[in-house]
């Protein structure tokens, strides 16, 4: 193993002269070895939690030093619920929930109460959560939090605004293969889920089409229930006072059905395919190949950690951007999501004329990383860099607040983030082969090529018989 | 190493402008600003130093004066080669042996220049070009020898830095660190060798890495290639004229020499500033950067961009045709972020184009439902310099541009005839504090607005002082700008026609 390397400074003369002059600051050369100080410890705020009447799970941390008040909340809902036919209103319910305004005020009269307060509210619903932000300066919180009650107890759910963000959704539909970077995303997690899964399908015009405004009451009436949602909130406030204020402003939220999440089952066969995009227009191709990936509930996640960290970096952006000069953009690491599986993928975007190379070296990276032990110098580094910047896990109150809500969301244990450190501290080299062999599965790799073929190197098929898929937008009904 | 401009925009800047009135949890402005200390060294470097010690993590900011609007033809793209370049390591990091690589290096330079001079010629002896050119991959291989691959990246990661990156725009260049606050001295000692003793190692693999940039953001991105020939167009003598990542036949042609040569003109003491905001002492801070950064020798401050863009003698029009929907830009040329009219130009894009209540959302999106976004924007590309105030759309499913264009120039009109609203005003006013106040949080923002005040506003405070000037913004300077600039001769329009 190459000796640890420190900087050698030349400038003896330097050195010298400052002993001469003795500064009187303690040091008087430039170091090239340094031994580091303990480090100013890290100071843990106070994370208060409570549980409103109604059932809101409260995360609270006081942040005196801006004159701000911010909060983020997560309701137990979901794209992954909504039905095939109607994939899209997830989306519609959470983005008209509030530009529909509500019963004695419409969107439009809100959007100009709250920037006109240089406040925000705004409401939406992903895949995995239903999300409601406030951001707003302390003196005017009064005044969002009564918008908030507002919307979340009386939505409108107006007609205008529900065909205002069909357009939008249909304009989306219609400039989705505008960009090779988000055909490749969307295809990818096609191939990794199936095109039909909750977990990758796609709106079209008829799904968007389909969508009725008492759909969108009903999705919102199944999950917006305020013993399903968890908030955190951070700023310059007192954490009994906000408690009181929450109470007054979000009790008439009246309880409801608790969700209970049957997160759809992810059925996934190892599999080796080729797959193909075509877009004539480009002189770059964008490649993603990979296979499922799995949870962070994981016990080998602190070893994927690092396993993922030495992939990424030490083995494929070394070699493909650096020392081959292949590609700007190159990644490859284990994804592992809260609730459903994620996705093992390697990624780069290479000039056409070498995608079949780039695309060979990234399979001989990780056949390699689960054949032989790392060296220990990579372990180390990946270790190193990970305790050592640990202490950006702290960096915000914000950020502490946020995580522990998530974690709460998610049924995670609240001391997540500490036992992944534990765990890193530990792991070895024979720890980052096993995970690799257990998890990695580089001869089942499904690969994906968007790009222009008659400019490749190799014709993809000397990696296997091609699957051509076909992106042309289903045509809107008339 | 990503090629991007600042995360901040100067439009937040002005944000302060009834904040110093605004008494804040712990500390008023004013408090923050007495607590910013500074210390310039011999050789001109200047720090700037904010003690924040809630959290034992420092954030740096080391600001080049110095971007793409500083080149010229034949090596355009060379700012954003050299930001990639300072990763590659010095004399001592990132080499095996310095003394043996560097002439292996000098080695390679000399037959590359010797295939280029073959291969330009009228009739180029093939022959002698391929055996120069495995000649050369034979010495590049040579080299590669010698290099630790990426030793600076790994020393800064093993550090625990999580934010060890570039950003190069059309004014600047800066590098960016977040290290734990024990790690001060490290990085004093790592940043100085990488202005003291940089060796531009694996040149011609950095090139082609920096091509498959080009390829990413703009050949393959019909909206990369419209705001390349819409720069191109609006400005036509001015180096905003071309974007910071090059032309492509530049990227190809570029030597390493152009390189240093780039380097030693633009990266002296005198041009760089550096903003440090965190965990650490400034008395403890400002000795360090005297032992360390001194060992840069002092030189002349570069000469200023001579080119300016000359006035607009008619409107100008710009299409790109390609596989995707449309998509437009209006773009007036207005003055530098030091104008008076600046704060004036920032409340006129503010209102017409941010947020759900701004005119050409409610406008265009809400009420004609021809667009699925409306926004304005000033600053465009950079503000050092006269620059441009945009107008983009991006037009709902079978809406077009002229549409959209139609709408965006009603909304201007009303403005020059009937100017803002006082609530509007008030809307700019408290929005742009409140996002202010967001990026303060941010010991990364905190530095970067501090570097970028000092070197393109003219001082740090001016991000405090300049107060003054947004406090006394009228709806009749509004309506003044708009009149004055948002005029058909003084405009660019670029468009994406789609291709079947």
């Amino acid at each position: 193993m190459r000796k640890r390397k420190t900087i050698k400074t030349s400038i003896a003369g330097l050195c010298l002269l400052a002993f001469i002059t003795g500064a009187a600051y303690a040091q008087k050369a430039p170091k090239d070895k340094f031994v580091f100080g303990p480090l100013n410890p890290i100071k843990m705020p106070k994370v208060e939690r409570a549980e409103l009447p109604n059932g809101i799970k409260l995360f609270l941390v006081e942040d005196p030093e801006y004159p701000t008040i911010d909060l983020w909340a997560m309701v137990k809902a979901g794209s992954v619920f909504e039905p095939a036919d109607k994939a899209g209103l997830a989306s519609l319910t959470g983005s008209v929930l509030r530009t529909g305004g509500t019963q004695s005020k419409t969107g439009d009269q809100i959007d100009k109460e709250l920037e006109t307060l240089a406040a925000t509210v705004e409401t939406g619903i992903g895949q995995t959560a239903g999300n409601i932000r406030v951001s707003v300066l302390k003196e005017d919180l009064d005044k969002a939090l009564a918008i908030l009650a507002d919307i979340l107890t009386n939505p409108a759910f107006r007609e205008d605004k529900l065909n205002l963000a069909k357009i939008q959704q249909k304009t989306m539909i219609s400039r989705r293969n505008d960009d090779i970077g988000s055909i490749t995303d969307r295809e990818f997690s096609g191939l990794m889920y199936g095109k039909d899964s909750p977990y990758a399908r796609q709106t079209e015009y008829a799904t968007i089409d389909a969508i009725t405004r008492q759909d969108l009451v009903d999705f919102y009436g199944a999950y917006f229930h305020p013993n399903n949602t968890y908030m955190a909130v951070w700023g310059d406030f007192k954490s009994g006072d906000m408690i009181a204020k929450l109470k007054a402003a979000l009790g008439p939220w009246k309880k409801g059905k608790p969700s209970t999440l049957p997160w759809p089952k992810v059925n996934y066969e190892f599999r080796s395919t080729v797959n193909y995009v075509e877009k004539p227009d480009v002189n770059q191709s964008n490649i993603m190949l990979g296979h499922i990936g799995g949870l962070m509930n994981n016990p080998d996640l602190p070893a994927l950690n690092i396993m993922n960290q030495i992939l990424s970096f030490e083995r494929m952006f070394k070699r493909i951007r650096t020392d081959e000069g292949l590609a700007y953009s190159v990644r490859g690491d284990y994804g592992a999501s809260y609730i459903y599986p994620g996705v093992f993928s390697c990624g780069a975007q290479t000039k056409s004329q070498s995608t079949v190379y780039a695309i060979d070296i990234m399979l001989q990276e990780l056949k390699k990383i689960t054949e032989q032990e790392v060296s220990d110098e990579e372990l180390e580094k990946a270790k190193d860099g990970y305790l050592n910047s640990y202490v950006f896990n702290f960096e915000s109150k914000s950020q502490i607040v946020n995580r522990l809500m998530s974690l709460a969301y998610f049924g995670y244990p609240l001391d997540f983030t500490e036992k992944q450190k534990a765990g890193v501290e530990k792991v070895t080299k024979a720890d980052v082969l096993r995970v690799a062999r257990k998890y990695i599965q580089p001869g089942k790799v499904q690969i994906l090529v968007v790009g222009k073929k008659e400019d490749f190197d190799k014709p993809l098929s000397s990696l296997g018989q091609v699957n051509v898929i076909d992106i042309a937008i289903p045509a809107p009904k008339k | 190493m990503l090629r991007k401009k600042l995360f901040f925009r100067p439009a937040f800047v002005p944000a302060l402008l009834v904040l110093l009135s605004l008494a804040l949890g712990g500390q008023s402005f004013e408090g923050i600003k007495k607590q910013v200390k500074t210390h310039v060294l011999p050789n001109g470097m200047k720090l700037i130093v904010l003690e924040r010690h809630d959290v034992p993590v420092v954030s740096f900011h080391v600001y080049a004066d110095v971007g793409s609007a500083n080149e010229s033809y034949g090596i355009t793209g060379i700012s954003h080669i050299l930001e990639h370049m300072a990763f590659k390591g010095t004399t001592t990091v990132g080499t095996k042996d310095f003394a043996a690589e560097s002439k292996v290096l000098e080695e390679l330079d000399d037959v590359y220049a010797q295939m280029k001079r073959e291969e330009s010629k009228a009739a180029p002896d093939q022959a002698k070009v391929a055996e120069l050119k495995a000649k050369f991959q034979d010495l590049e291989k040579k080299a590669k020898d010698y290099v630790v691959n990426n030793e600076y990246f790994d020393m800064m990661m093993r550090q625990g830095d999580a934010g060890v990156n570039a950003y190069t725009s059309s004014d600047a260049t800066q590098y960016i660190n977040y290290l734990p606050s024990n790690r001060l001295e490290f990085w004093m000692a790592m940043t100085s060798d990488r202005f003291l003793n940089p060796v531009f190692r694996e040149f011609y693999k950095e090139r082609d890495v920096i091509m498959e940039e080009r390829r990413l953001g703009v050949e393959t991105q019909p909206t990369g290639k419209l705001m390349e020939d819409f720069m191109a167009v609006a400005f036509k003598a001015h180096p905003y004229h071309h974007e910071v990542i090059g032309h492509m036949s530049d990227l190809q042609s570029i030597r390493r020499q152009d390189v240093a040569d780039y380097f030693k003109k633009f990266y002296g003491p005198s041009n760089l500033t550096v903003a440090v905001v965190g965990d650490v002492k400034a008395d403890e801070a400002f000795p360090l950067a005297d032992l360390y950064f001194s060992r840069i020798p002092s030189g002349p401050k570069p000469e200023p961009v001579r080119t300016k863009e000359p006035e607009q003698w008619g409107e100008r029009r710009v299409t790109v045709s390609a596989k995707s929907q449309p998509f437009l830009f209006l773009g007036y040329h207005i003055p530098d972020a030091k104008s008076k009219d600046n704060p004036a130009l920032e409340a006129l894009a503010n209102i017409v184009g941010r947020g759900r209540s701004s005119r050409l959302y409610q406008n265009l999106v809400k009420d004609k439902k021809i667009a699925i976004q409306a926004s304005c924007m000033s600053g465009f590309p950079g503000d050092k310099f006269p620059n441009l105030i945009v107008f983009i759309a991006v037009s709902a499913q079978g809406k077009t541009s002229a549409e959209c264009q139609a709408a965006i120039e009603e909304e201007i009109e009303k403005i020059k005839k009937e100017s803002v609203t006082e609530e509007e005003l008030t809307k700019f006013k408290r929005s742009t504090i409140k996002g202010l106040l967001g990026q303060m949080k941010s010991n990364t923002q905190m530095a970067a607005m501090l570097a970028y005040a000092d070197v393109v506003l003219g001082g740090y405070e001016k991000v405090f002082d300049q107060i003054a000037d947004y406090r006394a913004i009228t709806a009749e300077d509004v309506k003044r700008v708009a009149n004055q600039y948002l005029v058909k001769t003084n405009r660019t329009i670029g468009e994406i026609i789609p291709e079947k």
